[in-house]
């Protein structure tokens, strides 16, 4: 299985309208102008602040994000004269602009009110303060844009160490992941885990909405872990941080014999350690995977037995070479 | 079936580590014989990288090392040139 050459989906543009689908209940958004333009697209995560742009300067307008208007800007427009104000916006208006964002709940000058209207540029207000409005979209968009993409295998949380279990269909992760619900861990996804990059360095596994944490088990059929475990088994949502690839015996490949040396996979741009496990009858893949995750925690806290027995057994080696 | 014993010396300057021993574990576990590995009146097996672990065999240690089955003549050869490659070591 190549890791590596996964499918990855990313969005170029989301509309305003589904930014008001998702963010109205968080940011409390209210569409005060501008209604007919909530298909314009949205094609940065980051915001702008126009006071330049207001202040007439629009060298490097960066016109294709969210505008974001609090006390600063409003103020600001409210000291000009009517006539310079007029200038001003309609030069504006005259980038493409997908929306403007008002936080505090502050109420524009009708003119600029008026303008959305007419250019069908959607203006959105807020009750939150400025500085709430915008780390809220930003972090709203930032998971938007971001890439994403699907796999087959089974994400399961165990010990709090997101691992996800890759391997060839037949080769048992369903049944793994089934034995370490049993054990006390949690399903995030089976099958089809949807995968998402968030920050530059975070990789997210995902329930699908569809499935939910549904699984097939051959010979069982189509089971629902939440509603024969309880739901705490289960979660929506979880970080990657140790991919398991489980594979057939093979007496002729090297495995891993010491743990000395790290191993990790790229998935969409995020770099996680990796094991390939070796699966025969007889052997227990579950607990494997439950001491791997163990043991990745160790780690993390800066325990890395391999590295520390050896480096005893090496300074015992140096002092007594002859 | 057959028996072979020999004294090998260990000339890498880490002695007996994680690393050679999983690389003659390697080796070892090729050949249908046993190996086993006698020093300072232990005895471990070849086939086991805790067992080679716990030798503690330091540079210049010389170590008894018997390989018995089909294949000794064989065993002892690749591990006798491990052992003299110092395991691709200084």
């Amino acid at each position: 299985m190549d890791l590596t050459k996964l499918k990855v989906k990313r969005k170029q543009f989301i509309p305003v309208s589904r930014m008001l689908e998702h963010m109205t209940q968080d940011l409390d958004f209210e569409l005060l102008a501008g209604f007919q333009g909530v298909e314009r697209p949205v094609f940065s995560w980051d915001v702008n602040r126009p006071g330049l742009a207001l202040s007439g300067y629009l060298d490097y307008f960066a016109n294709d994000r969210v505008q974001v208007l609090g006390n600063t800007e409003i103020h600001f427009m409210e000291r000009m004269r009517p006539a310079e104000l007029a200038n001003r916006l309609n030069n504006m208006f005259s980038f493409e602009i997908p929306a403007f964002v008002l936080s505090r709940n502050l109420m524009p000058q009708t003119m600029l009110l008026d303008m959305c209207n007419r250019y069908g540029v959607p203006v959105l207000r807020s009750t939150m303060s400025t500085d709430e409005v915008i780390s809220r979209i930003i972090l709203y968009l930032t998971q938007e844009f971001s890439p994403e993409t699907v796999l087959h295998g089974t994400a399961v949380d165990v010990y709090g160490v997101g691992c996800l279990v890759v391997g060839k269909p037949g080769i048992g992760k369903s049944e793994t992941a089934l034995e370490l619900v049993e054990r006390g861990h949690r399903l995030v996804a089976d099958d089809m885990v949807e995968l998402k990059r968030r920050r530059a360095d975070y990789l997210y596994a995902q329930t699908n909405r569809t499935v939910k944490h549904c699984m097939e088990i051959r010979g069982l059929g189509i089971i629902d872990v939440r509603a024969l475990y309880g739901v705490g088994r289960v979660r929506n949502f979880k970080r990657i941080g140790l991919v398991a690839e489980l594979e057939e015996w093979d007496d002729k490949a090297a495995y891993d014999r010491t743990g000395l040396q790290e191993h990790y996979v790229d998935i969409i741009g995020v770099r996680i350690p990796y094991m390939r496990i070796p699966v025969r009858p007889g052997r227990n893949v579950a607990i494997i995977i439950e001491v791997a995750a163990l043991n990745q925690r160790l780690k993390e806290m800066g325990v890395h037995t391999a590295r520390d027995l050896n480096e005893d057994i090496m300074r015992n080696n140096r002092g007594q070479a002859g | 079936m057959s028996e072979v014993t020999e004294e090998i010396m260990v000339v890498n300057a880490l002695g007996m580590h994680a690393r050679p021993a999983a690389a003659l574990v390697q080796t070892t576990l090729r050949f249908e014989s046993d190996v086993h590995i006698h020093f300072r009146g232990n005895t471990v097996n070849g086939k086991s990288i805790m067992g080679l672990l716990t030798l503690g065999a330091a540079r210049g240690s010389r170590l008894s090392i018997t390989c018995t089955g089909p294949d000794a003549e064989e065993a002892m050869s690749a591990v006798r040139q491990m052992f003299a490659s110092g395991f691709g070591e200084d």
